[in-house]
């Protein structure tokens, strides 16, 4: 093994760990706002982590692998933030509350607050 | 009893399946009229295509996919003509939010992306996969997310139909060339080149990009169409 590949299968290693964690997150999260969270940062890192160790492992034959990867990881970059801040919001206005857990009140704790701050913004 | 029920149209479902799936068996020989071997040998002797299916969506069976193209365009003018009334402000949807600051500069940064990807998929058809369709549909969608991200964002309809018709146009005039030149419609009239180079394959790439030209401009009109309905 060459050290490429054992710096490339670590990247892939960690990548792979993330990627598990954060569909184990989407799984066993109870709202949207903490599946978002497991389903962007995790998921986000573990492919970004994932791609340059395929990037730095193909790097002993061809170095233009870790210029595609790079642009791969760019992009990424750019997309799954947004992606996740565009449906986080859709479904803020969309009026989906957090869940608590334990509260008697439940999503009427969040709902009140909710309410409360748009009778304010209203009176405005 | 309804689990009983569900478990039996269960394995009548899958009773069909398996026989469907098993009754030409396996290993068996499926190439009778030696169609396979007649395409495969064809593509890389005659017309130096390194994607096989789309020498014969392009070339072998280029009239069918001529077929597509007007079927894809009249469910475009169909749809267009069914919501035209409707639409009574050109340029005015109704939005219950809009999209934030950050989604529209991520799909300013993005839409060019796409666009290049889409060209890239429908230039390369002949050599990867991919090709007309599937690359207009990339552009389509790119289309779409500045159509989400932005409310005031407007495709001009009449450069849209103008691209549409011009594509189509000229995938009709490359077919009777090659009826000219070649002896048949949408005969393969041009030299092929060499395997797997950017410029080979004669008329398929050139029939694949006014294909992507025209898949993407009547998606994007129909997107476009259906943001503006009223209601």
């Amino acid at each position: 093994m060459t050290i490429y590949q054992t710096i490339g299968g670590i990247l892939i290693l960690i990548g792979a760990v993330f990627l598990f964690l954060g569909g184990l997150g989407i799984y066993r999260m109870p709202d949207i706002y903490n599946r978002l969270q497991a389903g962007t940062k995790a998921t986000t890192l573990g492919a970004m982590s994932l791609i340059l160790g395929v990037g730095v492992v193909k790097m002993e034959d061809d170095w233009t692998w870790m210029v595609k990867m790079a642009i791969i990881v760019i992009f990424i970059a750019f997309s799954n933030p947004i992606s996740s801040h565009a449906l986080a919001r859709a479904m803020y206005h969309r009026k989906k509350y957090p869940y608590i857990k334990d509260n008697k009140e439940g999503m009427d704790a969040y709902r009140k607050v909710m309410e409360k701050e748009e009778e304010r913004k209203k009176k405005k | 009893m309804k689990k009983a029920i569900v478990i039996f149209f269960l394995a009548v479902f899958g009773y069909f399946m398996a026989i469907t799936f098993l009754s030409p068996e396996f290993e068996a020989d499926r190439n009778r009229n030696g169609v396979k071997d007649f395409y495969l040998e064809k593509t890389v002797s005659d017309l130096k295509t390194a994607n096989t299916v789309t020498a014969i969506v392009v070339n072998f069976r280029g009239f069918d996919t001529l077929g597509e193209v007007t079927v894809l365009f009249l469910a475009a003018t169909a749809l267009g003509s069914i919501l035209f009334k409707k639409r009574h402000h050109i340029g005015e949807r109704t939005v219950l939010y809009p999209a934030s600051t950050i989604v529209g500069s991520g799909a300013k940064l993005i839409f060019p992306a796409i666009i290049l990807l889409g060209a890239y998929v429908f230039i390369h058809g002949h050599l990867t996969p991919g090709g007309g369709f599937q690359g207009g549909t990339i552009i389509a969608t790119g289309f779409l997310l500045m159509l989400i991200s932005y409310r005031n964002f407007s495709i001009s309809h009449n450069i849209l139909s103008v691209i549409e018709s011009l594509a189509g146009i000229l995938f009709v005039v490359f077919g009777f060339m090659g009826l000219i030149y070649g002896g048949s419609f949408l005969e393969n009239f041009m030299g092929t080149g060499i395997l797997n180079d950017l410029f080979s394959g004669g008329v398929i790439p050139v029939i694949y990009i006014l294909v992507g030209f025209k898949v993407a401009a009547e998606l994007t009109g129909l997107i476009y169409t259906i943001l503006h309905e009223k209601g």
